[in-house]
């Protein structure tokens, strides 16, 4: 079992899905065992597949992938193959995707114990998985797309798991409309690549943008095209709206999309095609904008939300800002590394508000909680580990990625990105820290929810012990250390790279100014929400009532699309659907269908059924054809 | 030398027909979808033994047959549509008939004509070939001849069939008395060594009786009008047999005969391919439209996909080889998604049928929620006929256009897409009757046959698999075009006007 066979990984949960879906619901317990089977068996093979990658790796020798592929079609001079593309990166992601995955796929087994429709959520579960595993991997554009696609039908169908709610069916279609609108971004960006290139091979147009065989405005044009799909899968700036509504989902699957398989898309394209970015003038400053403007916003607005999991949302919103910030700084080291540790604490926070939920019984208001570190131990800890290590203290994980990301941020933008970057993590560390007191310390406030609340079993609370441990040394792949006792001597810096490995230095000016400024935010929030008495904040908030609104209502984004929708979408569509009502239906269609139907209704006339009359069409057919023969030949 | 061995498969394909027919002579009790099993395992036992002969260079058996990849790739064809057409007939013949052997046994014998078609290389033993088939053809379809429609419909085919024939026999003798051999290599050399200068209008006629011949063959307009009724009194497995193995079988002797034979004087005849094509394509849709059986609606559909086919061979005419090559394949690689679609789309009708014995259209109302399945694969089949994406219509159609498109026939092409256009309303009715209106009153879910079941299902997944993968089954038509053109080649170069 080498590189060359990794697309097992996405063939065995789809597989599954495949089986689940038939027969699930004839199986005991709905088949989870299976999925649980499925993903764990992609989940061993990573290894295999790292392993052998990692031996193969050498790039001194420029042996730095392994590609496989088989020709699906070729027809006359069209030509086109389909394959799988292993190197640093798709290795990163397959270590991700498959480890998030796996503890999501136990948890809830767990937490959707009893639901209705149980093994129609493995299921798509299950393709969820595969395609975002065949995503990464895809050697092609053409299959990038498809499987894009199939993450968004299969978010789509989790969004809206329980269609019977409205808010969740509404949550299911703005997250597709929203992210569909980048999706045709993404389309033309492909279609202009290919046309210019001929070609759909990744490496291929990254070889072709390189060499400048393509003119710098279309290069610019075609990418930023593509880069409108990331914006939107990757819920940024103005796309972001539709990843906190996705929280109506079953909680599993809010870890599953911020963690692992949906969202991660958008980055993980950006940094395969950073190369393009980077021979694009001015490509990558539009991805620092855009990153830098998501995680403000986003850190902001986290303030005034009262949802765990909507708090959540926001900070899963600001993070991915920053991964862009990363990508935009030319280091895909540092945006996957933050991708990296960013999907085991968020995993980790979401299956942890998964677990209170289940715990106090699907309360997820954090007006209501509080006092619930005693109640729910196992919960509570994992959740403070993850919400330090979410703010960015030393020696948790994102500290190390979030280090990375200053560096690289700090040497190719210079002051005013950094100041911005390091603002967004403030923001960051005093909301988590809200979050987490309103939820596990102080006073309980409600007291009818704390006395019912209780710990929820091991199999849910075992993936929550297993991810801490992960949000606790994950950050330790940076060291040359540890790289080399895992086979990628150097770190992650040396391993993941856009021209030449950077090995991780320290730098201790922005390292220690990054721990003042996460220590401060610590400090604020715990200062203003101690004890989870709500006097501070409040007061803070009568002092600014016209901010607070504001961030309360999320900045009327929300309001300002739907102004934009009814006045301009549905206006232009009024005049649209007179000239379709009459000009194109009555005139056009329903004209020409007219014609149609009564030139057939004279033709079938001829069809007497008697013989004599058919035999006669033969004779006139083959007279009139030889009478004209002879006269088109004369 | 005599090599018998050539054709061992059609040994094992008729032989298995006799021994059919002996099966039901001594023992006359045995049930009739045994029988059908049996042929089927027959059909099978052919197209395995047809695997031998993939990629075996030409051979010919005393000039007048010829063994090579287009040869076996009808055998293939031919096998799988036999074997379909069989499990089709199981339960069908069961309620009706008392007697079933010479009904399967003649559907091994069509199905080793339709190969004998597709590899003769003389006249005389391509219009045996073709008589034989029509022959086994005419009993299939009168075959209940307690059933008024069936009679009739066979006393029809009949008719007309002795009528085109002749004209076909007729065509030949003129051609024979002006290229002087009967071989297709031989009316080759005999044309292209005639006088060059202006038009002998033998010739022509020669050409247009031979067209109307096959053009009955492959229902072309204006000689299909026999095909309506054919296909409605038809026992329903017949009718699938028809628009299936009989299409193939003319197109079959179409391509080799004009390819190799008649290439020379292309300039003569590919021009009534393409008014052919034409008015077959339109004709066929328009009366589609006005119908309310489903056996004349997919009669009058199966001739629009005719008008489609015709196309190839008029580019045959205008092109070089490449495009000869280029165009066969794209024709042999759409046969086979429209003959999997059909087989689709008949054993879903069948199997409903013999359920409910209605084979009106308004009587499929409802079909979704009575029998869920069965609507699924109708409109499987449908959408790939009207040639949407993702269906193997669509892809094969697509292949098969861009094999034939030359300077002169891009206005046909053109109106096949116009076409494609009206087809679509006529299938998407159906669609409608089975997915928007209530079951007719009475009507209750209904279970149908294991067998016809995984059947349906099998070949609906080949009609995705050919329209989502076409890499290899348009590889394989490609191989088998190969011999047609690379004979014609070094021979005679076609002569330009």
């Amino acid at each position: 079992m080498g590189a060359e066979q990794a697309w097992l990984l996405a063939a065995i949960p789809a597989g599954v899905f495949f089986v689940l879906a038939l027969f699930g619901r004839y199986l005991p317990r709905g088949g989870d065992y299976l999925g649980v089977a499925a993903i764990g068996a992609s989940f061993v093979l990573f290894f295999f597949v790292a392993a052998d990658f990692l031996s193969f790796y050498d790039f001194e020798a420029h042996k730095t992938f392994i590609t496989e592929s088989i020709s699906w079609s070729e027809i006359g001079n069209f030509k086109l193959r389909q394959g799988i593309h292993v190197d640093a990166i798709t290795i990163v992601m397959f270590a991700v995707i498959t480890t998030v995955s796996l503890m999501v796929n136990i948890f809830s087994v767990g937490y959707m114990k009893g639901e209705p429709r149980y093994y129609w959520f493995f299921a798509v579960l299950q393709l969820f998985v595969a395609s975002m595993l065949l995503l990464v991997m895809a050697d092609n554009l053409l299959l990038v797309y498809i499987s894009w696609e199939l993450v968004g039908v299969c978010s789509f169908l989790l969004i809206g798991f329980y269609w019977e709610k409205r808010s969740a069916t509404e949550a299911a279609k703005k997250a597709f409309i929203t992210t569909r609108i980048g999706d045709v971004g993404l389309l033309i960006g492909i279609i202009l690549l290919w046309k210019e290139t001929g070609t759909f091979d990744i490496q291929q147009i990254i070889h072709a943008a390189e060499a400048g065989e393509i003119g710098q405005t279309y290069l610019f044009v075609s990418i930023m095209f593509v880069f409108l799909g990331c914006m939107g899968k990757s819920a940024q700036f103005p796309f972001h709206v539709w990843l906190p509504d996705a929280m109506e989902g079953p909680t599993p699957v809010s870890a599953l999309i911020h963690a692992a398989t949906m969202v991660v898309a958008g980055v993980y394209l950006t940094a395969r095609l950073l190369p393009i970015f980077e021979a694009a003038d001015g490509a990558l400053l539009v991805v620092t904008i855009v990153g830098l403007t998501t995680a403000l916003l986003a850190s902001l607005i986290a303030f005034a939300q009262t949802d765990i999991k909507r708090v959540l949302a926001y900070s899963t919103v600001g993070k991915l800002g920053l991964m862009f910030v990363a990508l935009g700084a030319g280091s895909p080291a540092a945006g996957l590394f933050l991708l990296m540790t960013h999907a085991f604490v968020k995993a980790l926070l979401f299956l942890g508000s998964g677990s209170v939920i289940l715990g106090t019984h699907h309360n997820q208001e954090m007006d209501k909680l509080g006092g619930l570190w005693k109640k729910m131990p196992i919960t509570g800890t994992t959740f403070f580990v993850a919400t330090l290590a979410l703010a960015g203290l030393p020696p948790l994980a994102m500290f190390w990625s979030e280090d990375e990301l200053f560096a690289s941020v700090n040497h190719e933008w210079g002051l005013w990105a950094l100041v911005l970057a390091m603002l967004a993590v403030f923001a960051t560390a005093i909301f988590m820290v809200r979050l987490f007191i309103r939820t596990f310390a102080g006073e309980p406030r409600d007291r009818q929810v704390h006395e019912h609340a209780r710990e929820t079993p091991l199999v849910m609370t075992g993936p929550l012990v297993f991810l801490c441990v992960l949000a606790v040394v994950s950050g330790l792949f940076v060291f040359n250390g540890v790289g080399s006792a895992l086979g990628f001597p150097g770190g992650i810096g040396e391993f993941v790279f856009l021209e030449e490995p950077e090995r991780y230095a320290i730098d201790w000016t922005l390292a220690g100014i990054s721990l003042a400024v996460a220590v401060a935010g610590v400090l604020i929030g715990a200062y203003v929400y101690w004890g989870n008495s709500l006097v501070r904040s409040t007061r803070l908030a009568e002092a600014m009532p016209r901010l607070y609104a504001a961030l309360r209502n999320k900045f009327y984004i929300d309001e300002m699309y739907q102004y934009v929708i009814d006045r301009g979408v549905l206006g232009v569509s009024y005049v649209v659907s007179w000239f379709d009502r009459y000009v194109v239906n009555d005139t056009g269609v329903d004209g020409s269908a007219q014609v149609t139907g009564y030139s057939g209704s004279i033709l079938k006339y001829l069809q007497t059924g008697r013989v004599p009359n058919y035999a006669m069409a033969i004779t006139l057919g083959v007279v009139g054809l030889t009478v004209a023969g002879l006269l088109v030949r004369a | 030398m005599r090599d018998y061995a050539l054709f061992v498969p059609e040994y094992i394909a008729a032989g298995w027909a006799v021994l059919v027919i002996a099966i039901e002579l001594f023992w006359p009790k045995v049930r009739k979808d045994t029988l059908a099993y049996v042929t089927a395992a027959g059909a099978l036992a052919w197209a395995v033994s047809a695997l031998f002969y993939i990629g075996n260079e030409p051979e010919s058996f005393q000039g007048l047959i010829q063994s090579d990849n287009f040869t076996t790739y009808f055998r293939l064809l031919a096998a799988g549509i036999v074997a379909a057409v069989s499990i089709m007939s199981a339960n069908y013949l069961r309620d009706r008939t008392k007697t079933a052997g010479e009904y399967f046994g003649l559907l091994l014998v069509a199905g080793c004509a339709t190969v004998y078609m597709a590899a003769a290389t003389e006249l005389i033993t391509a219009y045996i070939s073709l008589e034989l088939l029509s022959f086994c053809l005419y009993i299939l379809v009168g075959y209940l001849k307690r059933d008024n429609l069936s009679s009739e419909a066979a006393l029809k085919y009949i008719l007309l069939g002795a009528f085109s024939s002749a004209m076909l026999l007729y065509g030949m003798s003129l051609l024979y008395g002006i290229a002087g051999s009967t071989s297709y290599e031989g009316i080759s050399q005999g044309l292209a060594a005639r006088d060059q200068g202006g038009t002998d209008a033998g010739i022509v006629v020669a050409f247009m009786l031979i067209l109307a011949g096959v053009g009955f063959k492959v229902s072309a307009a204006p000689f299909h009008m026999w095909a309506p009724d054919a296909y409605q009194g038809a026992p329903l497995p017949i009718t699938a047999l028809l628009s299936t193995l009989s299409k193939a079988a003319g197109f079959a002797l179409i391509l080799r005969l004009f390819s190799l034979a008649f290439v020379v004087d292309a300039v003569e005849w590919r021009w009534a391919f393409a008014t052919l094509a034409a008015v077959t394509m339109t004709a066929g849709n328009l009366l589609a439209l006005q119908q309310k059986n489903l056996k004349r609606l997919v009669a009058y559909s199966s001739i629009g996909q005719v008008g489609y086919m015709l196309v190839t061979i008029a580019a045959i005419g205008y092109g070089d080889a490449t495009v000869g090559v280029n165009a066969t394949s794209g024709l042999l690689v759409h046969i086979v998604g429209y003959v999997v679609s059909t087989l689709a789309l008949f054993t879903a009708l069948t199997a409903y049928y013999n359920k409910t014995g209605d084979d009106t259209i308004v009587g499929l109302r409802g079909l979704a929620e009575t029998q869920p399945f069965l609507a699924v694969v109708i409109t499987a089949s449908f959408f790939s006929f009207a040639g949407l994406p993702f269906f193997a219509g669509f892809t094969t159609k697509l292949l098969m256009f861009q094999g034939a498109t030359t300077d002169e026939l891009l206005w046909v092409i053109g109106l096949a897409v116009l076409n494609s256009f009206i087809s679509l309303y006529y299938y998407l009715m159906i669609v409608r009757q089975m997915y928007l209106f209530d079951p007719i009153p009475g009507m209750v879910r209904f279970r149908i046959n294991p067998v016809m079941w995984v059947m349906s299902a099998g070949l609906m997944l080949g009609v995705l698999l050919i329209g989502i993968y076409p890499g290899p089954a348009f590889k394989a038509a490609e191989n088998a075009a190969k011999p047609l053109f690379q004979q014609a080649e070094p021979g005679v170069a076609a002569r330009q006007p």
